[in-house]
């Protein structure tokens, strides 16, 4: 596989004051022809400033970026890549139609107008005008614009802003086909579960810099454990808990009314002991995304410098 | 030049029906109401008359009107992030600013058309060469006049700002002599207003460059530099001043 977008040392700080910390802080990363991946992290952690730098928008302070084995200007310019933007970036007096249209004769090749529409799913409404369309229409017009590069490359920052989740849903469904066509795909998102339902790898970064990298699956495993809910037997709720509570696999053991909820690394032996002890209604569940961002951004919330 | 963005941005305009009123329609009506039905205007100005030197000063105002439109509202999509999605194509910045003036050029061209029929049918007159080189005179220095709203749009961000700028040039027109003749103190103020050398130079091929004092009624000779001067300087002022703009907006993105 080759080596899609290659990042080195990779720095952005706005303007000139040396205590500010940069907006990103020497990123390191390389996305290789064909995977799916997702730049996780809360608003602030660098995710559009790196986009921004992938697609030569902004120049770096310090460190290397590399598109397509050339430069994002020049990969740009020879349509391998393609985005759909956060936010503005539509003219609200032209028509759908005619949006596409005008963003397709910049191109020298391109996919008919009609099949782009047809695949971002917004055929049915060539006619309407751009400010007449809800945020969900607005961004599928988006998407059928950076489809007309026909790219290698396609990068999503924050595509589902303002969607509903049957659009969401629609969405990703539309995605989901590009990606299986063979696009390298890079998506900057904060909504946890379309990392984990869409990205077979996910880069979750904070305060500027690559916290963790790796398959979506191991991100979440990476703060060990699942959580075992039950319900209690009514006839010795809490004596059937109690020996839980002092075994080393547990991390975390609460009961609200009947329920109990155990964190813990070893959730079949957990399970069986529960069940042993006349517990019932039983839940196994790996931990969210979200506990795994919050276990691994927490660890670097000293003060940098300190 | 890519003619379908020419042609899109061209069904745009037509669709804005403010824009369309403010550059075909008020000119041609400024015209009627002041050049066309005044006793004076038959009044002769060496070949042609003075409805013919009222009416390329409305259209002067249109034109102008038109290119300021068109500066100011490419400054606003810039801002709201129109920039950003054209920087994702191939297009070119100065593919880009092709087409706009172009297209600023196409409606300065419509709002002097509009104005130099009304004048045509009501009384207008002079030989042919000073409709024509007029007309080329006007269409071409009202570009100077696209800086100036993109100025407005860069600098304040708002459509407020631009239809602003839009309103301002009234002002502009009464002191740079489109509207009332000025004479004295006034009209010495009004060479150094930015509409001024504009106006002058396009009723050069009918004057000849001589300037009617409506006091005494004489013809007084102006130097061509001096109309030259005034389109050059406010030329390069709004154009640097642009692009001083522009570079400060890229630097805080």
């Amino acid at each position: 596989m080759t080596t899609t977008i290659q990042l080195r040392g990779l720095q952005k700080r706005f303007g000139n004051d040396a205590n500010v910390r940069p907006a990103v802080d020497g990123i390191d990363l390389d996305i290789r022809s064909g995977e799916v991946v997702a730049l996780l992290g809360p608003n602030g952690a660098g995710k559009t400033t790196t986009l921004d730098m992938i697609l030569g928008f902004t120049a770096p302070t310090a460190g290397h970026v590399e598109v397509l084995g050339g430069s994002p200007t020049q990969a740009i310019r020879d349509g391998r890549v393609a985005a759909v933007l956060q936010t503005g970036g539509l003219l609200r007096d032209l028509r759908v139609r005619e949006t596409v249209e005008l963003i397709a004769s910049t191109y020298r090749i391109h996919p008919p107008a009609d099949d782009v529409m047809a695949r971002a799913g917004i055929d049915g409404i060539g006619d309407q005008q751009v400010q007449s369309c809800s945020g969900g229409e607005q961004q599928r017009l988006r998407f059928a614009l950076a489809l007309l590069a026909d790219p290698e490359l396609l990068i999503l920052d924050e595509p589902t802003t303002g969607m509903d989740v049957g659009a969401r849903q629609e969405f990703w469904q539309a995605m989901h086909a590009e990606a299986d066509g063979g696009r390298t795909i890079v998506f900057a998102t904060h909504y946890l579960e379309e990392a984990e339902h869409f990205a077979q790898r996910t880069v979750l970064l904070a305060r500027g810099r690559v916290v963790a990298d790796g398959p979506t699956e191991r991100i979440r495993s990476h703060v060990g454990g699942r959580t075992v809910r039950a319900t209690l037997p009514e006839s010795s709720p809490s004596t059937a808990v109690d020996d839980l509570r002092s075994l080393d696999d547990v991390t975390d053991l609460r009961i609200h009314g009947s329920r109990v909820d155990i964190v813990t690394a070893d959730s079949d032996r957990i399970a069986r002991l529960l069940l042993d002890a006349g517990a019932h209604d039983l839940e196994i569940e790996a931990a969210s995304l979200e506990h795994a961002f919050l276990a691994l951004t927490t660890d670097t919330d000293q003060p940098i410098g300190a | 030049m890519n003619t379908t963005y020419y042609r899109l941005e061209l069904r745009r305009i037509f669709r804005d029906r403010t824009t369309l009123f403010f550059t075909l329609a008020l000119p041609a009506f400024l015209f009627f109401i002041m050049g066309a039905t005044p006793d004076y205007a038959g009044d002769e100005v060496r070949d042609g008359n003075v409805a013919m030197w009222i009416m390329i000063a409305m259209a002067a105002y249109g034109a102008v009107t038109a290119t300021t439109s068109i500066g100011g509202s490419s400054a606003l999509e810039r801002m709201q992030g129109w920039s950003r999605q054209l920087g994702l194509t191939p297009l070119r910045d100065h593919e880009f600013v092709l087409v706009k003036a172009a297209v600023a050029m196409t409606l300065a061209g419509a709002a002097v058309a509009s104005v130099y029929t009304v004048g045509a049918i009501s009384g207008a007159e002079a030989p042919l060469p000073v409709w024509l080189i007029s007309a080329v005179l006007l269409v071409l220095g009202a570009g100077t006049f696209s800086f100036y709203g993109l100025n407005f749009g860069l600098a304040f961000r708002s459509e407020a700002a631009v239809s602003a700028a839009a309103g301002s040039l009234v002002v502009l027109s009464f002191l740079g002599n489109i509207f009332i003749p000025l004479n004295g103190w006034q009209l010495t103020l009004a060479k150094f207003t930015p509409l001024y050398g504009y106006v002058a130079l396009a009723r050069r091929p009918l004057t000849g460059g001589a300037t009617l004092d409506p006091d005494s009624g004489d013809l007084v000779h102006e130097p061509l530099w001096q109309v030259l001067a005034n389109l050059g300087f406010w030329t390069l002022a709004l154009g640097g001043l642009a692009v001083m703009l522009v570079a400060r907006g890229r630097q805080r993105q």
